[in-house]
This record gives structure tokens, sequence and C-alpha cells, in this order.
């Protein structure tokens, strides 16, 4: 059709005959095609905008800014409040000079360590120095509830006695202020130095100071008993450190306890798993109901073998396994110990295991590396649980064919229960016995009924909330780095909305530790940890994760190519055509021209 | 989940930390009394074996255990299943049943009637419904919860029964129930030691000890059927006192060949002599002893009433094995079978409406054997002995008719069994004879039924659906989202010789990704369900105070009020269109 139409208007012209069609034109090329094909290709180049737009991805804007920011400097800054309060001194130290010495002191002891949730910079300290005769003071710049004076002097009470829970109550009556740990220096009673640690947020140190020297020893042991004790809870290092807190992104820790009956033709024990419930486990999981969500259950399991080998030793008069065939210990394959159902997805289950030895290996003990027998006979595996070996009594002489089916005693399962309390400190990071020997000395712990005391409650809380937000920052981080590697990558709203509440939740953990308020921080940072684990595991993400751009040309050039390619081509030839009339057109012309 | 976390447990008790003192803490009432053993948990295992006409043993093991309802809210267990407590728990579990099957129940040599094969027999592949209590809103979102439950609980796909075009909510005909009954099946579900493993785990013995010892792998997946099942049952506290609490009902029933090795070269010629066999034969072990915690632990060897009426024919034949009675000695030493070990019970069945004779059951208790002297029961056969079992009071099939790629039909045809004449003729119901069948079909959504087409033959004649149907429940299937139900109670005629049923439907058009994996195997459209529900499944034993205490024993005298019978799942062939969506085609 191409080749009839141009020629039409040849025909129509009574033009002279002699003139070649090839070379001349006599009329003027018509651009009717040329203006056709190109408006088409026109529309076609107008429309590919549009389609760009239309296939463009989704993706909500992160705030990556933030979250680098927070991923840099995730660290919570609680504020930390002391008083020392020296009595009896009849020396009158000045305060305000003590204070610069327990000052110096406590940057000595906290330069080395960068623990999250102790106070590097909010620190303040109030000592009070109150005898008989006088009483001074040195104020820190707020006014929190210190020490009043005379208080202590007024009830007059006798420290020097060995009643230590009796002094604990009443020191808690008259300092007990929260947010504010104390240490009282007690000059008199007997020789030595004596320091204890209370239940709650004070300690006391009872000695005599007479000279000089020992003053330098008494502050530094306030100094340690304040870094140590009240702000890191104890711990040495190297033991279990604050990112493996046993507590799952909900809050909650399910405490899953078996009694596994190695082999029940010998013997099968039973427990009444409900009274130790009821009794032990109960104020235990009040005390820690700020930290985590906690909740119980108990089974009973049967012809669970372990998976170590033990042997006879004369000299212990039992069976030993050592401390190297504790990994082989556990048995998974026949302790169908179970994650628990009722526990959601991402709660934290700590399995506690008591093991019943079969006749063939009882008693079994546990040989220390130091060549002794372990007291409690159990273990820790950090965030799974404990092991504790229970031997029947009397497993050694009586020799019974027919199995016999008894109960735990009342008071075995309290022992047994003890070192699992002893564990799940461990568990937690806290130290599982009353004594901690310092650089300065001793200092007895007194152990609290509930399991915890309340300076340790709020070390953990202190820890737990550092742990959640560092965790919140790493995830986050890592969220944006992967959003931001792949740039065509869907991102819905929701993963955004869940970014920004959680930075909003680590802000207010942030804020919150900054006022001094652990147990709401530690919540706000729980908070801010689910949501950003929410958002590094939303579903989209996972089905979606990747639309390249190699992907999206494959899908749209079967249908765009062939068409494009066509106009483009055709709009091509046309143009071609045209310029070539024309120049016929201009050069007949031209022509003509010269002619006339 | 679980072997993984422990697995990782292992690794990490590499770090290993030791606690040197006791910190005390000195708490401890010293109230409280002695405990009851186990908190009242129980437990007990039981066999039954069963020979069959053709030549096969059943064997069924029956697992249950019991806890009550206790203050504790369900969270301290001692023997029962921590797992399946609180699943009941969480889910608010009524009643629930999963079944797990390979083979089919040969309904016509093994028996159709009995109350054995009505709870037992289950459609191929995995079938669970469950009742809920919770409010009719919320029994979806709990039945899609239970599914993932049990599907990582059973290491099977059950998560696929979370879509709904795969369960339905049966009302009328599959158990009464007031809208939180969920039912849905996976025909074609494969069952093997994976899914068993984890249903042992529920015992407290696993297969360590007592009758669950027996369970040698490679011998029970060779028989010819194999059914594991779960039942669940858990009631509020209050209003019975027995009854309340979690039960949970674990059955295995296989069907399996005895290898005939012992009987000898003489008796093999001969076809229609039984094999003989023992425990050990069947299984390859013994049974190594009661597991210790059990309560009670039983084996019964049931000769079912065909077999019995058989032997006391033959025996009146030959007086002059008079002497051997069966009610003198209990015929374990007769002329016609020998028992190997001598029971401690025998169970006869009294006042059974179904025929004169009467089946037999021998118990015997695993409590006096031990490693040392294992129990081993054994079965020899002195001469042929050739019955048949109690057969359902109808035939049923169910057969896809019409050819082609489009359209085809599904008839349902009911004959009564050779044993009666016509249809049985006691039940007379307002004066006139008829017989109650009740129908449930699920059918899925690609299967295009139409229920106006359905067209009803009695005896070979057209009859009008109102003669016949009494109530009819149907839900028409929604593409994609929701199967067809088909629920019809039948009042039949008595004395008809046939009934048939056809529904025609179109086959669907499915998307490239909607065909199973394997799809030129084609589609099952799962098992259909007809029950007699005037008919009653049980057996009558004189009272007894054993009889209460055995699972077996009580299931059969207080059996299901319905008689089930499951139709077998059938194939559709779609053709599949080659599609092709990638490159290399």
């Amino acid at each position: 059709m191409s080749e009839i139409s141009p020629e039409v208007p040849d025909n129509r012209q009574d033009a002279p005959s002699h003139v070649d069609p090839n070379s001349t034109r006599i009329t003027k090329p018509g651009v009717k095609r040329l203006v056709l094909t190109l408006s088409v290709l026109f529309s076609l180049v107008l429309g590919f905008p549009f389609l760009w737009k239309s296939v463009e991805i989704y993706r909500s804007s992160l705030p990556f800014g933030e979250i680098s920011e927070m991923e840099s400097n995730p660290s919570l800054s609680f504020p930390c409040r002391f008083q020392a309060v020296f009595i009896n001194f009849n020396s009158n130290p000045s305060p305000n000079h003590l204070q610069l010495s327990i000052l110096d002191k406590i940057t000595e002891l906290t330069s080395n360590s960068s623990q999250c949730g102790a106070c590097a910079n909010d620190l303040a300290l109030s000592v009070t120095v109150d005898s008989i005769s006088s009483c001074t003071q040195t104020h820190p710049t707020d006014n929190s509830n210190y020490y009043r004076c005379g208080a202590i002097s007024a009830v007059d009470f006798d420290f020097s006695n060995d009643d230590d829970d009796g002094v604990d109550e009443l020191l808690e009556s008259v300092l007990g202020v929260k947010n504010v740990y104390s240490v009282v220096v007690v000059n008199g009673g007997g020789e030595g130095i004596r320091a204890v640690v209370g239940k709650y947020r004070h300690a006391w140190i009872v000695g005599s100071v007479e000279e000089e020297e020992e003053e330098s020893v008494l502050v530094s042991r306030v100094a340690e008993i304040f870094v140590k004790m009240f702000v890191n809870g104890g711990t040495e290092n190297g033991l279990i450190h604050g990112e493996f807190m046993p507590v799952g992104a909900d809050r909650r820790i399910v405490l899953s306890f078996n009694l596994l009956n190695a082999e029940p033709n010998d013997w099968v024990y039973d427990w009444d798993f409900q009274r130790v419930d009821e009794t032990l486990l109960a104020p235990i999981i009040k005390v820690l109901g700020p930290i985590a969500n906690i909740s119980v259950e108990s089974q009973v399991l049967y012809h669970t073998p372990k998976s170590s080998f033990s042997y006879w030793d004369e000299k212990w008069k039992s069976y030993i396994f050592s401390t190297k065939d504790l990994p082989f210990f556990v048995n998974s394959n026949e302790w169908h110990l179970d994650t628990s159902i009722a526990a959601g997805g991402r709660s934290k289950i700590l399995q506690f295991v008591v093991y019943v030895p079969s006749a063939k290996e009882c008693p079994l003990s546990l040989l220390l590396p130091t060549g002794e027998i372990s007291k409690t006979n159990g273990f820790i595996s950090p965030m799974w649980g404990g092991v504790v070996v229970w031997n029947p009594p009397g497993c050694l002489n009586s020799e019974t064919n027919h199995p016999s089916r008894h109960t735990m005693s009342r008071e075995d399962l309290q022992a047994v229960f003890e070192v699992f309390m002893g564990q799940f400190r461990q568990l937690f990071g806290l130290k599982s016995n009353n004594l901690y020997i310092g650089a300065s000395g001793t200092y007895h712990l007194l152990p609290s009924g509930k399991g915890f005391t309340e300076w340790e409650l709020d070390v953990l809380s202190r820890q737990f909330a550092c742990f959640n937000l560092h965790s919140c920052a790493t995830t986050l981080g890592s969220l944006s780095r992967l959003v931001q590697s792949l740039p065509r990558m869907i991102i819905m709203d929701e993963i955004g909305k869940l970014v920004q509440f959680s930075l909003e939740a680590a802000k207010l953990a942030q804020s919150n530790a900054s006022l001094g308020d652990n147990e709401s921080s530690a919540v706000s940072s729980g908070q801010a940890r689910s949501l950003a684990e929410d958002a590094f595991f939303h579903p989209s993400i996972m089905s979606i994760s990747y639309y390249s751009f190699e992907h999206c040309f494959a899908i749209y050039s079967p249908f765009f190519l062939p068409v494009s390619m066509h106009v483009l081509l055709a709009a091509l030839r046309e143009w071609k055509r045209y310029k070539q009339e024309k120049a016929k057109y201009t050069a007949w012309k031209a022509k003509v021209k010269v002619e006339s | 989940m679980a072997i993984l976390l422990s697995r990782r447990s292992n690794l990490l008790a590499v770090v290993v930390l030791l606690l040197c003192q006791l910190f005390l803490y000195a708490t401890v009432s010293s109230s409280g009394s002695v405990l009851k053993q186990g908190g009242g948990e129980e437990f007990s295992e039981e066999l039954l074996l069963k020979p069959f006409p053709d030549r096969k043993v059943l064997a069924h093991f029956h697992f249950q255990s019991r806890a009550p309802h206790s203050s504790s809210h369900g969270r301290h267990h001692h023997l029962f299943p921590k797992a399946i407590a609180q699943l009941v728990k969480k889910f608010r579990v009524k009643e629930m049943e999963l079944s797990f099957t390979q083979g089919r129940w040969r309904y016509e040599q093994w028996g159709g009637f009995d109350p054995l094969s009505s709870n037992n027999a289950k459609p191929p592949g995995v079938e669970l419904w469950a009742v809920f209590d919770v409010p009719q809103s919320l029994v979806d979102v709990y039945w899609r919860n239970l599914t993932h439950t049990l599907s990582g609980l059973f290491c099977a796909s059950i998560n696929f029964l979370e879509s709904s075009t795969t369960y339905s909510a049966p009302e009328l005909t599959f158990k009464p129930s007031f809208g939180n009954l969920r039912y849905g099946t996976l025909p074609r579900e494969a069952v093997c030691t994976e899914n068993l493993t984890p249903w042992l785990k529920l015992l407290p013995c696993r297969d360590k000890a007592g009758l669950s010892a027996l369970m040698d792998r490679p011998s029970i997946y060779r028989g010819f059927y194999h059914s594991q099942r779960l039942r669940l049952t858990s009631s509020e506290s209050g209003s019975d006192e027995v009854d309340s609490g979690i039960g949970l009902d674990q059955t295995l029933t296989v069907v399996l060949q005895p290898s005939s090795w012992r009987t000898g070269k003489t008796y093999s010629v001969e076809t229609n002599i039984q094999p003989s066999w023992s425990i050990s034969s069947i299984f390859g072990r013994n049974i190594p002893g009661k597991c210790v915690i059990a309560k009670s632990s039983n084996v019964y060897l049931q000769l079912d009433n065909g077999l019995v009426g058989e032997l006391k024919n033959l025996e009146r034949e030959n007086a002059k094995y008079v002497a051997n009675t069966f009610e003198s000695e209990g015929f374990q030493s007769n002329h016609a079978f020998k028992i190997s070990v001598t029971p401690d019970k025998v169970f006869e069945e009294v006042d059974n409406l179904h025929g004169k004779s009467t089946s037999v059951i021998y118990g015997f208790s695993v409590e006096k054997y031990s490693d040392s002297q294992p129990f081993d029961l054994g079965l020899t056969w002195k001469i042929p002995v050739v019955w048949s079992c109690q057969q359902a009071p109808l035939h049923a099939s169910r057969f896809l008719m019409g050819s082609g790629n489009e359209r085809g039909a599904i008839a349902i045809s009911l004959e009564p069994t050779e044993s009666s004449e016509g249809l049985p003729t006691s039940h007379i119901i307002d004066g006139r004879c008829e017989l109650r069948v009740d129908i449930f079909q699920v059918v899925p959504w690609y299967i295009k039924v139409y229920f106006h087409t359905l067209q009803v033959f009695v005896d070979k004649q057209p009859r009008a659906m109102a003669d016949v149907v009494d109530k009819i429940r149907v839900s028409p299937s929604k593409d994609k989202v929701s199967p067809g139900v088909m629920e019809m109670i039948l009042k039949l005629p008595c004395g008809s010789k046939s009934a048939a049923f056809s529904l025609e439907f179109d086959k669907g058009f499915l998307h490239i990704d909607e065909y199973p994996p394997d799809a030129n195997q084609g589609f099952d459209i799962p098992s259909a369900l007809i029950s007699f529900p005037s008919f009653n499944a049980r057996m009558n034993f004189s009272e007894d105070e054993f009889l209460n205490n055995s699972p077996i024993l009580s299931k059969f005298q207080h059996a299901l009020q319905r008689h089930h019978h499951y139709m077998h799942s059938i194939c559709i062939v779609f053709w599949i269109i080659a599609q092709c969506a990638s490159e290399a085609c």
C-alpha cells in the first residue's frame, strides 16, 4: 500500500510523461502518513512514563538516619544516686573530703568497664558524717530524699551483734528511699571490718576505725560496694553476659521442670510439684514480674537414660561423671522435654531437669576439675537451663527386683529446688553464693526469701533494658542495611510503621532511663525490641523480598518490545520516505525555476 | 523444633558453669499430705488380637491416658502428655479425633458391624475432626491454629486443612453438633514412621517397655491396613466425677499377614487352613512385661461370632470330640486350635441380637511377665475352618460415571449384604418399615456438583426424592473458598433390593498453581461416610468389674450409637494442559 499511494497524485497530474518518477516529483509530498506514524510513536513515548510510574515498586520510607544514629549509640544512661553515712566517727572527718575520695575511687573502678547500664555520666554522691555531737552533710545538686541527720542514732541499734536481718530491716525503715543506694559505715564493735550487703538497697560496714589509713580502706570498700554490687550486681567478668538474658522477645519465660526417671523398672519417682509451685516459685515469679512474665509447667518422663558414660570410683563410693562429659549428658534423642505449646512463638523456655539415675549407676556424682565432688551435683547450660542429678535415698543397699513407686520427700525436693534457684540466678548472670570477694575484702550478701534482692532486681532491669535496646538497634540496623542494599525491594507501610514505633519506644526507654525509672525503661525497651523483630520478620519481607530490574524487564518486554519496535521502525521509514520525496520535489521545483 | 532445640542445648552445654555452693532460700511451709500416686493421672495399655477369615490377623493396640481436672489448670503432669494437655487448654478442644491411615479396611472380609470395625476403620490418609468449646465466630480461627499445632506435633501436613477449601462443618449426619464441629480430610497423606514416633512420644513408656515394645516398624508397616488414631475428650469439672478432665485414647490398628512357617509343609499345601501364628512371629518381638507405670496391661484374643459358630458346628459334627466342650475348658485346647498361654479370663458375649452364636474373648494379663520371661501368645490351628465376619446391614459403594474431561457423575449404591434378604426389617417407624441411613459427603470445589441433578433409584426404579430422602442439607461449593457438602438422612423402605443415588458434576478449570504435586495421579475425592443410626454396634458381656477397667472391652460394651462405614476415596483425573511459564520450555 505504501508503494501505491505516492504514485496516485502522479497519475492524477497531467504531468509531462517524460518525468522520471524515481528521481523527480512534481507535487508536494503529503505529511498525513508521517503525522500518523509519528503521533503513534509520540503517544507511545508519552505513555512510557505512565507505565514506568505504574510498575514502580512501593517503598515505605524508613528513617535510615535515626536508625544509624541509634545503632551507633544504643546506650542508656541511668542516674546513680549514692549516699554514704558515717556514724560514730570521733575524729570528725570532713564530708567533702570523704566525698571526693569516694568519687575518685568510683571513677577508678568504673574506668575499665564500659558496661551498658552502668552510670557513667550521671552520678551523685552525698556523704553524711553523723556523730553524737555534730552532723555534717554534703548535698549534691539535686534534692533527692537523702539521709536525715540523726535518723540512725535515734533508733539506737547495736550494729555489732550478728543479727544481720534485724539490721537490714532497721536500715530499710530508716533509709528506705527508692533509687538511692546507701552504705552505712559504723564505727565501733569488734575488731576487724565486716561488710554486709542487705536485701534492699543498702549495705553496712561495721568496724573500729581509729587511724587515718584505715579510713582510706573504708573509702575504697564503700566505693567497691557502690560499683561492684549496686551497679554491676556482684557479677565477675566472664560470667554470663547481658546479651544472654534468657528472656523471650515477648518478655515471657516458660520454666519447664522435668523429673526424669532414667529406668522406671528399677524405681519410679514422682513429685508433688503443685506445692513447690505454690510455695517456692510463686514469690520469685512475682518478684521478677517487671522483667519477665514467667509461667511454670512440669512433667515426669520415663525411660530417659543420659547419653554419657559414668564409671565406678571406689574413693567416692559412687559412679562418677566428670565435667568433660557434661556436653553429652543431655540426651536429646530420649529426653522429650518438648517445647511448650502454651508458650508463644518468641517465648524463652528454660528447662530444669531432675535426673534420677538407674540402679546401675546409682549414686551418680559429678566430679569437679578440682578433684572434688560437686555439692550441688548439677550444672547449667546458658540459655537452655539446668540439670540436677538426684540420687534416690539408699540406692546402694536396697536390692529390690520389683519396681517400686515413690514420691520425692519434701526435704529432698526443697534441696533440689535450692539448687535450681541458684541455677536460675546463674542463668540471669547473678552469683549463686552468699559471699563476694572483692579487691579490698569480702562482703556478705544477705539472701532474700524471694530469690532476688531489690538491688539485684534493679541491676537486672537495667541490664535487661540495655540488652533489649542493643538487640533492637542491631535488628533495625540490619533491616536498614538490607533495605538499602536491595533498592527494588518492596517495603510495606506496616514495616515503616513498625520501625517508627520501635524507634519511638526506644527513645522512650532512653528518656525513662535518664529519669531513673528502671522498670518502665525495661518495659518500653522490651516493646522496642519486639517491634523491631516484628518489622524484620514481617511476612511481606519474607515472601517477595526482591523484584529486580531484570525481572521487571522480563515481564514487560514480551508485551512492549514487539509493538514498540514496529512503531519505531514505521516512523523511521516514513520519515526517510518523506525526506526522500521532499528532496525530489525541491529538486524538481528548482529545475522548473531554472527552466522558467 | 524440640529436636532442634535440644541439639543446640548439647552444644551450649559445653559452656557449662558449675555450682559450688548453695544459696539458701528457706520458705517452704510444712503443710501438705502424701501425694496421691501420679496426681490422679492414669495410664493403661491393651492389645486385642483377632484372626480374620482371610488368613490375616488384626492387632489393635489401645493406650488410654486420663488426667483429672486439677486445680493447677493442667500445668503439672505426671503421666499425661504435657503437649496434649496444653493443646486442649489452648485451643479449647472439647473433642477431637485425628487418624492416620494407610490401606483400606475390607468391610466384606474383616467385618463391618462389630464395634471394632465401626470405631476403628478409617478413611485412607488423614482425617481430623474437632469440637471446640468457643463461640461459633471463633471456631474457624481455633481450627486453623489447631491444624498448625497438630502438624508440628505429628510431623504431617495437617496444616493443609487450614485452608477453608479443605474442611467443612457437618451438622446433620456426622455427629450431633451445634456449629462448633469442623471436619477435614487429606486423602492422599502418606503415613509412615515419622508420624508414629511423635505418637509414641505421648505414651509414658514410649516403645521402650510394655505392649508398645511390639511395634517393630518393618513389621507393622508391612501390613495390609495401618491406622493410627488419637482421640481426645475433655470436659469441665463438675457434672460427672468419673469423666471430668481429659481423656486421651491412642489406638493403632494393624492387619498383618502371619507368615505360616510354623505350620509346616503338610498344612501349607492345604489352602483353607488358617496360618498358625504367635506374637513373636507376626511382630518379630515379644512383650517384655508391662510398662511399669501402667495401671493395667492386658492382651486379648477375640474369636468373633462367625468363627465361634463354625467351631460349634464342627464340634457337633464330630461327636467324638464331645469331651472338649467350649464351656468346660474355655476351649483353649480343643480339636480345632490351641492357645499357647492359659488365659486369665474368658469373656463370652451374651444376648446377641444379630445371631445365635456369640463371640469369645480371652484375656491375658501381662503383669507377671518380665524381660527374662517374655509374654508370647500363639494360636495354632489344627483343622481348617472357614467362616465369615459380621457384615454391615448394607454394602455401600461409590463410583464415578461418565467420561471425558468436562463432566461426570458420582454414584452411590447401597445393596443389602448377603446375610439378609432385602433390607433388614427390624426397624418399624410409624407403622412403616424403614431403614434410616445417613450419608455425609464432602466434595472439593473443583468438582462442581449440581445438587439439583440428584437422582434416586430404589430397586432400579427412579423415585421422587421426597419419598426416600427424609432430610437433606447441602452447602454448595464456592470456587476457591469452600467445598461442597452434602448430608442426607434417608429412609429406605424395607425389603428393597438396592438403592442408588447419582449426582452430576462439571470438572472445574484449575489454574496452573492449583494443581497438587504429581497431578497426573488425579485428585482424590474424600471418603464419604455412611452410618446406620438405628443399628447398634455393641457387644454385651456379663457384668464384670474387670470389664470397666479395660478400655477396649468397655468401648465394645458402650460403643457409639452410630455405626460408621467409610466409602473409600475415589480418584478423579483432571487433564492438565501443559502450560509453561519459563523460557526453558
